[in-house]
């Protein structure tokens, strides 16, 4: 199968130069996490998981708002494309939201000595992260043509909960994590790179992922 | 009017499944046994305690209930009835809720008595606040339930998928009605867990509103 005629012209070349510029932003996060950005007083060398905790958490939320805006699309027009992002998207979030959950609890040893407590957005967090797993249960245990409509209410549905996670540290009083991220200087300098560097990440991934969205809906088509 | 046809048809459907009836109340009673010789024999706050268990067996329960709901209209074939009558999806998701609803406050009453007898706690000067917060949580599990086991419809380990999807959903609703149960029954106010009351509404109004946009798809996606 001549797979090239199957996503537009442009999809390669696109998603090659994003998977550049991707790895080449990552790679400079991390050199700047490592040299760039001053080691803080308190915690040490562990306040670095900062650089890969909050970006992670970032692109998990936006991540699952394209699944969510992508699922009322779907509802709205029934474009298989439109499923076929809120899925991918919902896949890639599912990975960044994991690496939140397992960086979350280095970063916790170290700041508040536990690996885990039972804390507003550590909580609310944890809940999100099983909902979107059910999600992908959920889909893969439809065969029927329902699976994208299923889907995609689902994707609305579980929405409800990012605001609550997002929220969480106000609503609720006990909350370890700070309200606001404030720092200056080259801490926010490289905190920025960072999300910059894993939302690029993201978008290059996508187009990897959809890809083989599109080559799958090819290959049904021709069956 | 199909609201009450729907309710009329869900309880009739019910009240002959009797021994089902019988076995979840047996279910939940044996679920605050359980919990009560767990947290006893001597208890450190058994309002706190008795709260817990008497929301965790009810919302055990409530999953059973729900997953028997669905296989009764699969089995009648009711529901595909309903559906194909052509009626508004809205008014035949409320008429489900309030079915559900009826059924989680029969088991209720029923556990309300165990869980004081058992943990000594509430008297009658608190019983008109715990059965609004009771009535007010109640009215959020059903529509969640009911939007879910809808979902849910036609999937196989239906009753694994609801309870992976559907308790961490409920979980504002499930602390909100510790928190205000075990206030009043502590201490009779219920001021200082104000603001639980307000979670479980929010909840509540989300949950139905959701419905009122997504019953349709979910109705069209198990046609």
């Amino acid at each position: 199968m001549n797979e090239t005629s199957l996503t537009p012209r442009w999809w390669n070349p696109a998603g090659r130069a994003l998977w550049v510029t991707a790895v080449a932003l990552v790679l400079a996060s991390w050199w700047a996490a490592a040299t760039f950005a001053p080691v803080e007083a308190q915690m040490g060398p562990v306040q670095k998981i900062v650089y890969v905790h909050v970006p992670s958490a970032i692109v998990t939320l936006i991540a699952f708002g394209l699944t969510f805006a992508a699922s009322i699309a779907y509802l709205t027009t029934k474009q298989w494309r439109w499923d076929a992002i809120a899925a991918s998207s919902c896949e890639l979030g599912m990975v960044f939201a994991t690496v939140v959950l397992i960086s979350g609890p280095l970063w916790a040893r170290s700041a508040w000595n536990t690996w885990w407590t039972w804390e507003p957005r550590l909580t609310s967090f944890l809940i999100l992260w099983i909902l979107y797993a059910g999600y992908h249960v959920v889909r893969s245990s439809i065969r029927s043509a329902s699976r994208r409509t299923i889907s995609s209410v689902l994707g609305i549905i579980l929405f409800v909960n990012l605001p609550i996670v997002w929220k969480s540290v106000e609503w609720w009083r006990g909350s370890l994590h700070p309200r606001s991220v404030t720092m200056t200087g080259e801490m926010r300098e490289t905190l920025l790179l960072s999300m910059a560097a894993w939302i690029v990440f993201f978008a290059a991934a996508m187009v990897s992922r959809l890809r083989l969205e599109w080559i799958r809906e090819a290959a049904l088509e021709r069956a | 009017m199909i609201l009450i046809d729907v309710i009329r048809k869900d309880l009739r459907l019910h009240a002959r499944d009797a021994r089902f009836l019988a076995t979840l109340l047996l279910f939940s009673a044996s679920c605050v046994l359980i919990l009560s010789v767990a947290f006893g024999p001597s208890f450190q706050d058994p309002a706190r305690e008795a709260a817990a268990t008497l929301w965790a067996a009810l919302f055990f329960a409530g999953v059973l209930g729900l997953t028997r709901s669905l296989e009764l209209e699969g089995e009648s074939g009711g529901g595909d009835a309903v559906r194909l009558s052509g009626a508004d999806p809205y008014a035949i998701f409320l008429g489900k809720t309030i079915a559900n609803f009826l059924l989680l406050a029969g088991v209720f009453v029923f556990v309300l008595p165990i869980a004081s007898v058992f943990f000594d706690v509430g008297d009658l000067e608190a019983l008109p606040g715990v059965l609004g917060v009771a009535a007010l949580t109640l009215l959020g599990y059903a529509a969640w339930g009911t939007l879910f086991a809808a979902l849910a419809r036609g999937l196989k380990a239906r009753e694994l998928l609801l309870s992976v999807l559907l308790f961490p959903s409920l979980v504002p609703l499930w602390i909100g009605a510790v928190k205000c149960t075990h206030a009043l029954w502590s201490g009779g106010s219920i001021e200082p867990v104000g603001d639980w009351i307000k979670v479980i509404a929010v909840a509540d109004v989300v949950g139905l509103a959701l419905a009122a946009f997504l019953y349709e798809y979910i109705q069209e996606a198990s046609e």
